[in-house]
């Protein structure tokens, strides 16, 4: 349930971060401020889109047989990771220009008097990162059909967006103390070593299906310095992918995608500070 | 969007792939029931099992849904109420493995695997 709280906290902030800078800017001009009843419908569509997504992610679940849901949630878990990573690749290569062309976007609609454009900014925005929270609240909670559970998936989830308005107030509040920047920084480890979870739960559910050798299973056993069942082990389970009992084939995996998350993200931050200077002198 | 589609593709794949290896496993195993309780417990809490491969029955028998889940067994299963489902386990080494209904966190349960005869 943790887990489904820092997903709706982390995916609010970024669909906040980019209804909050339309919303700020709106406000700062006059005729700017006619736009925002196209802002908060922006808003709405993109909620009611990543609903519909849902719905059809839900009704997956009712005609698969086990079997067929040991492969749902392999994929899933396996989707949610490469969807994770693919994130924060994006933001990597776009974060530091995010709020300039975010406005130049806004301008040329203002200017065209085109507040549509606007609505569809918005509304994709939104249902980007709400059927993004579908996927991982599928791939946490699965087959979850029952009353309790899902009333402790809706209050998590609740709580997760409350701490993001929170989370929103405050970095808008203290812009110096904790910057965007260094809010990213921080965020991201914590989404890679999640999405390192994501990857060693989908091994799991492909090892169960014998769909994926073990090697050595286990390679060791750390259970009786940190069981992955109670506590702290438990909670570097489920956000770092921690196996007291791991198959070799988990390890191995798990090494290659810190290597490839690395070097893809060493790439990326090379040409987006190379991106800039390049502009500079074409100019 | 088009990361959604994606997405959605990839699971159709998966799924078109289930159809046709569905049953072949899963007879003649030795077979183990293990039951949730209406007051949130199992029956039975230790549960012996040789080492290999081998079927664990899972009966719901009280009125929430629970969660079979283990993290070293690799498993998490949900079951309605009332639900009647299986786990199909396969562990070579000998040792204690908890494992726990993920709805009611507090109760424990521990699979004994045994070395084969």
């Amino acid at each position: 349930m943790e887990q489904v709280l820092f997903i709706v906290w982390r995916e609010s902030v970024e669909a906040l971060l980019v209804v909050g800078i339309l919303y700020t800017w709106l406000r700062s001009t006059p005729e700017g401020a006619r736009g925002l009843k196209y802002l908060w419908g922006g808003v709405a569509a993109g909620l009611a889109l990543a609903v519909a997504l849902a719905l059809v992610l839900l009704g997956v679940s009712s005609w698969l047989s086990d079997e067929g849901q040991e492969w749902f949630q392999a994929i899933m878990s396996l989707a949610a990771c490469a969807l994770v990573v693919q994130m924060v690749v994006w933001m990597k290569k776009h974060g530091r220009t995010l709020k300039g062309e975010l406005e130049s976007g806004a301008r040329s609609s203002v200017a065209s008097d085109n507040w549509w454009g606007l609505f569809v900014l918005v509304a994709i925005a939104v249902a980007r990162e709400g059927s993004e929270t579908v996927v991982f609240l599928y791939g946490t909670v699965s087959a979850g059909e029952g009353g309790g559970d899902m009333a402790k998936l809706a209050l998590a989830g609740l709580a997760g967006f409350a701490v993001a308005l929170l989370t929103f107030w405050l970095l808008q509040l203290g812009g110096k103390l904790i910057t965007w920047r260094r809010f990213f920084r921080v965020t991201e480890i914590l989404l890679l070593l999640l999405a390192g979870s994501l990857l060693v739960g989908g091994l799991d559910h492909l090892i169960s299906l014998d769909v994926l050798p073990t090697i050595i299973d286990p390679v060791w056993d750390s259970s009786w310095l940190l069981s992955d069942s109670t506590g702290v082990g438990k909670i570097l389970a489920d956000f770092a992918g921690y196996r007291a009992l791991p198959a070799l084939i988990s390890v191995l995996l798990w090494v290659a995608y810190w290597i490839v998350v690395w070097a893809l993200l060493r790439w990326v931050g090379n040409k987006a500070a190379r991106a800039p200077l390049a502009a500079r002198s074409a100019s | 969007m088009r990361r959604l589609h994606r997405v959605i593709a990839a699971v159709l794949i998966g799924l078109a792939g289930l159809v046709g290896m569905a049953p072949a496993q899963a007879d003649e195993l030795p077979t183990f029931t293990l039951t949730f309780k209406p007051d949130g417990t199992f029956e039975p809490a230790r549960l012996e099992v040789p080492a290999g491969r081998f079927k664990i029955e899972l009966i719901n028998e009280s009125n929430e849904p629970v969660e079979f889940e283990s993290i070293p067994l690799r498993k998490e299963k949900v079951l309605g109420p009332g639900v009647k489902s299986f786990v199909v386990i396969t562990i070579s080494r000998p040792g204690e493995y908890p494992f726990f209904d993920d709805f009611h966190q507090n109760v424990k349960g521990t699979l004994v695997v045994k070395p084969k005869e």
